[in-house]
């Protein structure tokens, strides 16, 4: 059955949790214009070699307001199966020092799926907060946090039972910034609370609970 | 943005991942069956003890007709031919993987049910694994049963007298021609490490409630397709499976069973495909043996 175990992963994980890195890490200025892309999901082991899972997402910031992000974001991987997956949130300044060197950033969300196979379509919240630390003159930072998917079915395939309501995930990451161009790298520890053993896909997680996350992502600048 | 859309239209449009055929994982690459004599990896090695006599053992082809695409299957008959049309016969559907040496020591297992060569048991290459024509497909595996079902029927079997066996992915076509009779109603299901859906397979691994139809376009569905069957069923699982979880996959087919009759094994300490060596060979005949003849 190793084969198909390979395989069927591929497909599963388009759509695993948190298949991309959190989206508004330090809130734009305001009429400030991003785009970018990322790069990577969960690790697992394939063919006796960890690798991260190659998923891809395209996205969009606009600064509304002061410490007001809009994030877009569309995941390209999934569009590839038949699956429009699409992304839209704000990313709220809750805290920043005077120096704007430290601050926490909230970002709500809302995961909107819908395949051309069938018409079926899914909807799951996200809430992610991080805290960044600017810590040189230029604006490279270093950040961490938590965030979760919502699941907001009660049940699931054949009338059981939805028993998984939230699907929490830890992250860090840096954030190396350029006049116009920025390079972030970030690391999750998704749904640390689920045993993997029993599932196809060979994550790998410490202690076989959850999966580990390796994402890269480059944006650039629009307007300012 | 009318090019985004654009792009995003033709890429949906010309969306090709679908894990249908990802689901196959044949071995074409041998010349012959080789059966006792093949040195490839099987799931269980078994003692001397169940060899069989090679008179009763015959290799040959069937016409498989899947809505004119027809192919050529191979399938093996361990038994003695002339008492089909009068005893009880185990089809043996395999799983995923390889071809028919692959699982021949289970076949021979089946075929020392009762006792040695009590029970005849048929069991086929579906198209597109081992020697067997064609290309694998979902409805393939419904055509090459029910092919195998026509062969029995002409040697003489009646639908009171078929035990249908599915292992794994052979539990979708064994639950699929039981609920949905063709040729024969089989008279018995059994099935060892059955897969729910793939729907199942996909929530497993994403956590969320994710229908299949964004992985696939299969219509696989043991856990409601088990519904409609009423013939007794016998169901085997390891408990440690790590391919195909008892609880999410076993235990929801063999709840959604309401027929008349039901037995479960639950077996502590096997995986996927291991149950018949983990639970002990002569248990395990023993289980089988009770079934069929009950």
């Amino acid at each position: 059955m190793g084969i198909i175990r390979t395989t069927v992963i591929l497909g599963c994980l388009a759509f695993a949790t948190a298949c991309a890195p959190a989206r508004v890490i330090k809130p734009l200025e305001k009429g400030e214009k991003q785009i970018g892309a990322n790069l990577g999901g969960a690790m697992i082991n394939y063919g006796g070699a960890p690798i991260p899972l190659p998923l891809t997402s395209i996205n969009y910031l606009q600064g509304l307001d002061t410490g007001l992000t809009l994030s877009a974001a569309l995941h390209t991987t999934d569009i590839l199966f038949g699956v429009m997956h699409a992304e839209a949130g704000l990313g709220i300044k809750a805290y920043q020092t005077k120096s704007e060197k430290f601050g926490v950033t909230i970002s709500p969300s809302m995961n909107l799926m819908y395949d051309i196979w069938e018409q079926n379509f899914s909807a799951y919240p996200q809430l992610d907060a991080l805290c960044y630390w600017q810590y040189a003159e230029k604006p490279n930072l270093f950040y961490g946090g938590l965030g979760s998917w919502v699941e907001l079915n009660k049940v699931k395939a054949h009338n059981e039972v939805q028993t998984n309501e939230l699907l929490p995930y830890i992250m860090v990451g840096h954030q190396f910034n350029r006049p116009k161009w920025t390079f972030t790298t970030e690391a999750k520890y998704l749904g640390f609370q689920h045993d993997n053993r029993d599932l196809v896909p060979d994550y790998i997680g410490p202690s076989h609970y959850g999966a580990l996350g390796l994402y890269f992502g480059i944006s650039r600048r629009l307007i300012k | 943005m009318r090019t985004l859309m654009t792009m995003i239209a033709v890429l949906m449009l010309s969306s090709c991942i679908r894990l249908d055929s990802l689901m196959f994982s044949p071995d074409t690459s041998i010349e012959t069956y080789q059966l006792d004599a093949f040195e490839g990896r099987q799931e269980i090695d078994l003692p001397e003890a169940y060899a069989l006599p090679d008179s009763l053992i015959e290799v040959f082809t069937l016409e498989s007709d899947l809505e004119g695409d027809k192919a050529e299957i191979y399938a093996v008959y361990v038994g003695n031919q002339n008492l089909i049309s009068t005893d009880t016969v185990i089809l043996y559907l395999h799983g995923n993987a390889g071809h028919l040496d692959f699982y021949w020591n289970r076949i021979k297992l089946l075929a020392n049910t009762g006792a040695k060569n009590r029970f005849g048991v048929l069991a086929i290459d579906y198209r597109g694994y081992g020697l067997s024509g064609g290309t694998p497909s979902e409805d393939g595996l419904y055509a090459d049963t029910d092919a195998a079902m026509k062969w029995l029927k002409e040697k003489g079997l009646t639908s009171d007298r078929l035990v249908i066996y599915g292992f794994s992915m052979g539990s979708a076509p064994a639950t699929e021609l039981t609920a949905n009779p063709r040729t024969l109603q089989p008279s018995k299901l059994m099935l060892e490490a059955p897969f729910a859906s793939d729907e199942v397979m996909l929530q497993d691994a994403s956590g969320l409630s994710l229908p299949g139809s964004y992985i696939s376009n299969l219509e696989i569905n043991n856990a409601d397709e088990i519904a409609k069957v009423d013939e007794p069923f016998f169901w085997i699982h390891g408990v440690d499976d790590d391919y195909l979880s008892i609880e999410t996959h076993g235990e929801v087919v063999f709840k959604n069973y309401q027929g008349i009759y039901s037995e479960a094994h639950r077996v502590e300490g096997a995986n996927h495909g291991d149950v018949p060596f983990i639970m002990g060979f002569e248990a395990y005949i023993d289980a089988v043996t009770q079934f069929v003849e009950r």
